[in-house]
Parts: C-alpha cells; sequence; structure tokens
C-alpha cells in the first residue's frame, strides 16, 4: 500500500517539476492596455470589425503573437487582435511608477488633466504670466504657447495620417 | 519506508515551489537575447550613473560608503517628494514661453505646424506614456536645435525642419525629445539639484507662492536645455528610447541616425548650441547602429521621403 501511495506521489512529484522548469512564455500573459479606446478588431486587419475596446488598465490575456499584433481574450471572453505596442506588461496602477500615481482610478483622473489642454484658448497658467512679466517677455510669445496648448488634432485625422503612411496599427505590413 | 519519507518529503516541496514562482526556472538559460522589437514593454533602463555627491565625495575623501549612505538618504527624499503631472507641466509651460522668447518666436506656417503635430502625436501615442497632452512648434530660427520642456512641450527649429530629408528623420528626432519628456530627464536633474539646492518643495502652491523660487527653478532649468545641455548619459538613453518609439510607430527607426550623419558633417565648422549640449555626433551614431543591429524587421519600413516633401519642401 505505501508503495502504491508512493507511485502516485512520485507522479506529481515529477509533473510539477516538469512543467516548473518549463519557460514562462509557454504561459498565457497576462497585459494591459496603456491608454483608452485601444481597439480589439476581429481580424488583423486594423479596419475590421472592433469586437472590445479597451479602457486603460484593462487587462487581456496573450493568446499569440504575430509581428506586430497580438492575439488577445478579453476579460469578457471576446477574442481578436491588438495592436500590441499599446499593451503593456506592467499594469497601469497606483503608483505607475513614472509619475508617482496612485491607483487606477488615480490615473484615470490625472489622464483626463493631462488631456485637458486640447480646447480652445485659455490663457496660461498664473505662475507662467507672473515669471513671464518678470522676464518682461513680449505678450506674442505668450500667445505662441496659448496657440501651442489649444493646437489640436481631431482623431480620425490623425488616424488618415497613419494609414496613408502606413504607420501606427497600419505598419509593417498589417492592413 | 525510508523511501516512503523521501517521497513525501519531495511531495511537501512540489506545494512549496509554486509559491515560489511557478514556472521558468529555464527561463534565463533559454532566452535568446533580447530583441527590443518583439515585445510591448519599456526599454531598458539605464544603469545608476554617479551624481554629483559621488564626484564631491571623491574630492573630499568621503568613503564610498558613506556616499551611498548619503545617497540613499537623499533618495528618500526624492521618493517621498515626487513632481506630479501638474508641477511638471507647470514649470514646462514657463520653459516653452521662453524658449520662444529665446529662439525667434513661433515659424509662421499652420500647414508646417499641422505637419510635425501629426508626426509627433503618431509617435507620442506609442510612448511610455501615451496620455500625456504633447504640443508640438516650431521655432523661427535657422540654427539647428530642438528641445522638450517638462509636460511635453516639444520644439524643433525651422533651420532644423529645413534640413531633413523625410518624415522618419523627423519622427526621429521628434521621439528622441518625446524620450526626454517620457524618461522625466530634465525633472529628474532639477529635483537633484532643488534638493542639494534647499528647494524643499515644488507644489503648485509653492510654485504660486513663491515666485523668486519658482524663476530660479525656470532659470535653471532653461540654463540646462539651452547652455548647458543635459547629462550625456541621459541623451543616449534619449537616443535608445526615441529609436524604439520610432520603431513602434511604424518608422524606419533609421531616421534619427540619418539625421546625425548630415549633422556631423557639420559639427566643428558650424557654431550652434545643438553641439555644447549633446554629446559628439559621431559617438551618437556609432551607439545607434549598434542599436540597430537588433532589430531585425526594419528593412521594410518607409522612410516616407516624398510624403516629406508634399508638406515641407513645398511649403
Amino acid at each position: 500500500m505505501p508503495d502504491r501511495i508512493a507511485r502516485v506521489i512520485f507522479g506529481i512529484v515529477f509533473l510539477t517539476v516538469a512543467t516548473w522548469m518549463l519557460p514562462s512564455s509557454n504561459w498565457a500573459a497576462t497585459l494591459y492596455a496603456k491608454q483608452n479606446d485601444v481597439k480589439v478588431n476581429a481580424e488583423k486587419s486594423p479596419t475590421s470589425a472592433v469586437i472590445a475596446t479597451l479602457a486603460l488598465g484593462d487587462p487581456v490575456t496573450v493568446l499569440a503573437e504575430e509581428g506586430r499584433l497580438a492575439k488577445v481574450k478579453t476579460a469578457t471572453g471576446k477574442t481578436g487582435w491588438v495592436f500590441k505596442f499599446r499593451l503593456t506588461e506592467d499594469k497601469p496602477s497606483m503608483g505607475g511608477g513614472e509619475l508617482g500615481l496612485s491607483g487606477l482610478t488615480g490615473r484615470k483622473t490625472i489622464a483626463a488633466r493631462e488631456s485637458r489642454a486640447g480646447g480652445s484658448i485659455r490663457g496660461l497658467k498664473e505662475s507662467t504670466e507672473q515669471y513671464a512679466n518678470t522676464k518682461n517677455i513680449k505678450q506674442e510669445h505668450r500667445d505662441a504657447v496659448d496657440r501651442m496648448e489649444a493646437f489640436s488634432i481631431p482623431p480620425n485625422e490623425l488616424m488618415q495620417f497613419k494609414k496613408a503612411g502606413n504607420l501606427g496599427e497600419f505598419s509593417g505590413g498589417v492592413q | 519506508m525510508n523511501r516512503f519519507r523521501t517521497v513525501v518529503g519531495l511531495g511537501i516541496l512540489c506545494l512549496v515551489f509554486p509559491s515560489m514562482g511557478f514556472s521558468g526556472f529555464l527561463d534565463d538559460l533559454l532566452a535568446p537575447p533580447p530583441k527590443k522589437q518583439s515585445s510591448p514593454q519599456s526599454p531598458a533602463q539605464p544603469q545608476e550613473q554617479p551624481g554629483l555627491l559621488d564626484g564631491l565625495g571623491e574630492a573630499f575623501g568621503v568613503k564610498k560608503k558613506n556616499i551611498d549612505l548619503l545617497k540613499k538618504g537623499t533618495g528618500v527624499v526624492q521618493a517621498l517628494e515626487p513632481i506630479g503631472v501638474e508641477e511638471e507641466i507647470t514649470l514646462g509651460e514657463a520653459v516653452a514661453v521662453e524658449a520662444f522668447s529665446r529662439f525667434g518666436g513661433e515659424y509662421p506656417n499652420q500647414a508646417w505646424t499641422r505637419y510635425i503635430n501629426l508626426v509627433g502625436k503618431t509617435v507620442a501615442e506609442l510612448s511610455d506614456r501615451p496620455t500625456l497632452n504633447y504640443h508640438f512648434a516650431i521655432l523661427n530660427s535657422e540654427e539647428q536645435n530642438a528641445f522638450a520642456a517638462p509636460g511635453g512641450y516639444i520644439f524643433i527649429t525651422v533651420g532644423l525642419l529645413k534640413t531633413l530629408k523625410n518624415e522618419a528623420e523627423l519622427a526621429g528626432v521628434l521621439a528622441h525629445e518625446i524620450a526626454h519628456v517620457t524618461k522625466q530627464h530634465m525633472l529628474d536633474t532639477i529635483r537633484r539639484g532643488a534638493i542639494l539646492g534647499s528647494v524643499s518643495e515644488l507644489t503648485l502652491t509653492a510654485m504660486k507662492q513663491d515666485p523668486a523660487m519658482f524663476s530660479s527653478v525656470i532659470d535653471e532649468m532653461t540654463d540646462l536645455l539651452f547652455t548647458k545641455g543635459l547629462d550625456k548619459d541621459k541623451e543616449f538613453e534619449a537616443d535608445v528610447v526615441g529609436v524604439e518609439y520610432a520603431y513602434r510607430a511604424g518608422y524606419n527607426p533609421q531616421g534619427l541616425r540619418d539625421y546625425l550623419q548630415v549633422l556631423a558633417k557639420e559639427e566643428g565648422h558650424v557654431e550652434s548650441k545643438f553641439f555644447t549640449t549633446h554629446p559628439s555626433t559621431s559617438v551618437r551614431i556609432s551607439k545607434i547602429d549598434t542599436l540597430l543591429m537588433d532589430y531585425s524587421d526594419i528593412k521594410n519600413l518607409p522612410f516616407l521621403t516624398e510624403r516629406f516633401h508634399q508638406y515641407v519642401k513645398a511649403g
């Protein structure tokens, strides 16, 4: 009887050690969307049907990698293709490292604040105006920064620009 | 019975292994040399560079152990007081005003401005800080130069823009500047300086309430940006990261190298702040050449020469 138990345990040991020695790449990896509006397409083509849209920090399981694309499964179970450079291995979390943030919710708040300068001219910050007054910087140069901040590109125009140049999600022969 | 005990012991070990990192024991042995283009993760971080404390410490005969302790203490203070995004944008906006003031103001060509924003945003949205709102502008100066202020304010002189031959070169130059922003090179330099110089905090409140302190920080930043230049290792890192960003965006990542090749011919003959604020151009080219060897699938990535001429040369 002990021999039989020993054989079973030996089998478990063997399988566990074998599994332990496998390269981690043999396991499906979880990656995260590193920005909002990351499209998951039904086919490899970026113009194919969008089956899901990921928000910043949404996890996906990578099933395969092909060139610049990753075949992924979303948290809701949908399978499709994503431009892999829109994904990151590090979960955008509180602290996210570089900016000293403290969480996904916080990150979204910051992202919204970071984007706030995309609209119409709204004047410079009080500290900048104070600085410019102290240094006698001409109004035209202050206005130039204001225009720089207010300038925006409509998403559709940027998409057409990338498509025409085979850039971004249209790059590397993926059409 | 002894054999039974041994097998049971191994069984218990099997329960422990998973919690110690289940798989990948042979990863290091099986892994091929890293190829930056094959993974969506960030480019490698540089090793820690010797800083001011190392130099001063050695000069005064302080033991390395004590320097390390001091550096550790400084690191703690830095970790406690990170410069937030709003603060970063506030600093960058003031530096941007100085950039226009010192380099001939805004170059008045809306079509070109639109074009550099299209190229810049194509690269920036695949950077490691894609949620930041980047702004790109052309400075009305014939001197060849490009700058990045914190918070995503990026400048290129019209002199540099006219020298470029294709869109991949433009993307390469802008990607290098975007890398300075994503890696927070300027902030990192200032934070060290501010702590050593007794400026203890760079909060929005402090900046508003103490205009003299704010002004001195901006002076330090503009001095670094326009006169002294950043640490050489930060420039090399911006080359490495910039090449990666241009590659991710789908441009031929050789663009920056090709532009530097043109610039190298002027080094020593033409007076430009670019040469005093950046490391040797030939060394940069050499390092990028080595780096590009790791990118195996770039042969068919575009330079977009024709489109560049349509936008810039025709304008």
